[in-house]
Formats: structure tokens, sequence, C-alpha cells
């Protein structure tokens, strides 16, 4: 994105930017909620059977979605190896996800922090130090900019140059959108992809502040090292401006990992690859072992099971996880663009809802579930069988987003009011509990006339 | 910074004030001046290093105004947590 589209390519990376209110507001809730999992805090903000559909659907879905994650960052190192080493790409994939997996099913979540804070060091470091390299060899900041000026593309430099309001690839319109979506997404829960990672980290913060700040400043971190990231794009730009197969700039982190790095740090290179890699696989291992664990097996097969029991099952959860992923990796081209869909979909049809059930006390468990089924059939519609058909014309993603949300809501809000409300005794303990902000007067009166909380 | 509250009770820190409206202001400035700033700070670009540390003195208030109210809530729901937690396990084991 930073080839094609200069510094404003920047803002393909900023629907991490959700963290900046969430760290404030839905990570402060989900922290009182003490909820291990996503799918384990739908049971306590929802009740009955609602609740019930809701995190069994939650708790499968993430499974499939972090078997499904493990895949995709598995072959991408397999693909890496094959342009490094030559190597047949299941090699990479196999092997060092293998390795990673020894680790997490030995030491458990434990093995998985301290493992993941020193490779977030030396990821943070060699992304900063080989990026100051490939600015240095494109000849320097000033050397990049009158180069960039000479041939006509200062515009790259301007992270807010636009190819137009409405038109072009990149419009205003688009960037419009995304701050939408990342920002006040963050007063929702799930409202991105990331959220399900996050809410691991937020949940095992020391304390409430501690979760707010670890959410904040990951983020900044995240922010201020993308735009390291992008420099050394453009530097590379400025060394090769004239690619245009995208097979060829797809590369340029690499080329200049590899190629610009002196030899002596072209390992170190090496390692902060292998350091995202493992942070990434050891992550969506333990978390769709968790998922399977806790909510699925714990909560719907052995209530009762014993410490040890949780333990095992988690292990060999982790250990079928492994071996999914290199199924999943594998036919990764046939899959991708169908589970690229499956993954819009959760962004836009679910991304109004995912803010309501923080945000209003009435919004129920039916509502949001109808949000999800509706938005299957709706997605289907509006982003593939309608174009096809002609019958409307194939429209670009931001508008899609817009409507999803808007035809989405003509049916979940109606649902929503004529099922019964959550029941009262549930929401108070919520309530009491999580201190949701927004609309939630009627809850908090009762937890007012019940002695458990004091009116201010 | 009357205008701006630092000394909470644990009831009223719980409530959602204006200083939290106020943070969600603050903080994706915060993130969009952190992101620009940087960027084009690295090709030594005037604005960038005005927008950097436009970007740091908006993080130092943000911290500013959120710590007092973050360290009241935390202090007073760590009293609470144990319970809660027995209660997740109970829901958990569908005991409740």
């Amino acid at each position: 994105m930073i080839y094609k589209y200069g510094l404003a390519g920047l803002w393909y990376a900023f629907f991490s930017a959700w963290c900046a209110i969430s760290a404030f507001a839905s990570a402060r809730i989900f922290r009182r909620s003490l909820a291990y999992t996503q799918a384990e805090w739908q049971s306590l903000r929802f009740s009955g059977l609602g609740a019930e559909l809701l995190r069994g659907w939650f708790a499968g879905w993430q499974v499939f979605m972090n078997m499904f994650i493990l895949g995709w960052v598995g072959i991408a190192m397999g693909k890496v190896c094959h342009f490094l080493f030559g190597w047949p790409i299941w090699v990479g994939l196999v092997f060092f996800s293998s390795l990673v997996a020894i680790y997490v099913l030995t030491a458990g979540y434990w093995g998985v922090v301290v493992a993941d804070f020193q490779q977030g060091v030396i990821a943070f470091f060699m992304i900063i130090i080989t990026s100051i390299w490939g600015v240095m060899a494109a000849g320097g900041p000033e050397k990049i900019t009158a180069k960039l000026n000479s041939i006509g593309q200062g515009w790259r430099l301007n992270p807010f140059h636009f190819t137009g309001t409405f038109t072009g690839d990149f419009p205003l319109a688009w960037f419009i959108t995304m701050i939408v979506i990342a920002v006040l997404g963050g007063f929702g829960m799930g409202t991105s992809i990331d959220w399900y990672v996050e809410a691991q980290r937020i949940q095992s913060s020391k304390t409430v502040k501690d979760a707010s700040y670890s959410i904040w400043w990951g983020t900044a971190f995240v922010l201020f090292r993308n735009s390291f990231w992008a420099a050394a794009i453009i530097a590379f730009f400025a060394m090769f401006p004239h690619l245009t197969n995208p097979a060829e700039y797809e590369m340029a982190w690499y080329v200049i990992g590899f190629k610009v790095l002196p030899v002596g740090m072209v390992g170190f290179f090496f390692a902060s690859i292998l350091a995202i890699h493992f942070s990434t696989i050891s992550t969506h291992l333990n978390l769709g072992a968790m998922y399977f664990t806790r909510d699925i097996f714990q909560h719907y097969i052995k209530p009762d099971a014993s410490e040890r029991t949780l333990v095992w099952v988690g292990r060999i959860t982790t250990l079928v996880l492994l071996l999914g992923s290199f199924f999943y990796g594998l036919m990764m081209e046939e899959l991708t663009s169908w589970l690229i869909f499956a993954l819009w979909i959760m962004a836009a049809g679910v991304w109004l809802p995912n803010i309501l059930q923080v945000i209003w006390w009435r919004f129920n468990s039916w509502g949001y579930l109808t949000a999800w089924i509706a938005n299957l059939g709706l997605s289907w519609l509006v982003v593939w069988v309608l174009p096809a058909f002609k019958v409307i014309p194939s429209l670009p993603d931001y508008v899609q987003f817009w409507i999803l949300m808007f035809l989405g809501a003509l049916i979940y809000i109606p649902v929503t009011l004529l099922t019964p409300p959550e029941d009262m005794d549930h929401l108070v303990k919520f309530y009491v509990m999580s201190r949701p902000y927004g609309w939630w007067k009627p809850v908090k009166r009762e937890a007012i006339a019940r002695g458990l909380i004091k009116e201010v | 910074m009357a205008f701006i509250k630092t000394k909470w009770t644990p009831e009223e820190a719980e409530e959602w004030t204006k200083e939290d409206i106020i943070i969600w202001v603050l903080s994706p400035i915060s993130y969009v001046l952190i992101s620009v700033g940087s960027a084009l700070s690295i090709f030594l670009i005037p604005i960038g290093f005005l927008l950097l540390a436009l970007g740091v003195i908006v993080t130092i208030v943000l911290f500013a105004i959120a710590n007092p109210k973050l360290n009241v809530i935390s202090g007073e729901y760590e009293k609470r947590q144990k319970e809660y937690l027995e209660r997740l396990e109970r829901i958990t084991r569908w005991e409740e």
C-alpha cells in the first residue's frame, strides 16, 4: 500500500486505532467482567437461551478463525523461506509452526507471554534499525525527498493525499469510513478482528488500569513502528520507482533487509521475521485452545472438569489447531477470497451491534443473533449476488459497509424491540460489575434501588 | 486545572464523566499525531517534528487526566474481584 499510495497508505494500518477509545472505554468494561473470552462475556451480558447460543457460536467461530489465521500466517512463512532458501513452501509452514507449538504445549499462556515480550522487543528494534538503514541506503531523507520531487512523485510524502472525494481507488470517503470504523469501534467489543486477541491481553493485566494502559501503549508502539516501516518502503520506491508488478514491490521489505543491510545484520533481520511469526503463531494457538477448552469443553461438555483435565484438553486442542493450520495453510490460495469475505462479514454488518451490546441496555441476545444471521444473507447479496446479476453495480468496500450497516439495522432493531429485554436481575449484576456507559438508566435505577450502588 | 477533576471518591470515579469524554477525544488525536508526525519527521520535514511534539503533549495531557480516575477505579474494583471471579466459575459450571 505504501509503495502504491505513498504515506497515505499508512491509513490501511490505522484500523488498530480502535484501541484509542477502547483503552479508556470497552477495555475497562471487559477487564471488569473478568471473562476469559469474548464468548464468555456474552453469558455475562445476556441471559437464557440467547446467551448460550451466542456463547457457543462465538466459541466455535473463534476456534475456526484462529486455525485459519494460523494457516494464513504459517503459509506466509513458507513463502518467505521459499524466497530465501528455496525450500518447498510446506517446509517453512510446518517446521516453524511446530517449533512454536513445542513451547506453547509445554508452557501454556505463561510461556506465550514471556516469549512474546522478547519477540516484541526484537521485532520492534530490528524494524527501526532496518528502516533507518533502508532510508540511508536510498541516500538519506533529503535525497529521497529531492528524488521524489524531481520525478513528480512528491505527493507520496503527503499522508493526506487521496485520489478524490469519492473517485479513484483510494478516496477521502474511504478514509472517513475507516476512521469511523476504527475510532468509534472502540466503544464496542469485537468491532475489529484484533479485539479477540487483545481481549486476552486485557484480561491478563493485573489491574483495570494496567489493562487500559497496555492496550493504549501497545497500539501507540505499533503505529510508531508502522511509520518507520512506511519510511523504509518510501525509500525502496526512491530506489526502484518503476515497479508495476505487485509480486515485486510486495517483497520490498525483504529486499531492504536481505540486500541492503550489512551481512552481519542479516541474521538479526531473519530473527526479527521469526519473532513476528512466532509471536503470532503462539498467540493464536493459545487463544484458539482457550476458546475450545473454556467455552466448549468446560461449559458444554464437562462442567465439573478438574484443572488437570482442562490443561490436557488445552494441550490436545493446541495440537489439533496446529495440524488444522497445516491443512488450511496448504489450501490457502483457494480459500483466501472466501475467508476475506467471511472477515468482511464480521466487520461490516455486526459493527454497530458490537457497539450496541455495550452501550444500550435494551439490546438483547435475539437482536444480536439476528444481526449475525441477517448479515450473512445481506453480505452475500450486496457483495456478490446482486452485482453478479447486474441488479446493482459492484460497489467500493466503504459503500458496502454503510449499506450493510443500514440494512442490517432495519432487521435487528425491530427484532430487539419485539422480543423481551434481558432478565433484569442478570442486567443489574452485569451493570454493577462492569459499569458500562451509554443508555443504561433503567438498570442503574434498579441497582440503586437494591442498594448495590450509591447515587452520586 | 479546576475544569479537570483530579481527586475522586470511589463512587464518583465509577461514573462516566466529562473527563472520560475529553480522553476519548484526545486519544485518537494523539494516535494520528504520533503516526503522521513520526513518518514525516523521518524525512526531516519540519511540520512532522511539530506534529510529533504536539502528539507527545497531547499524550501527556491525556494521561494526566486519565490517571487519577483510573487509579481510584482500579483500586476499588480489585477489592471486589474475588467475588466476581467466583461467580464467573459458577456460570461456567452451570451452578448459577
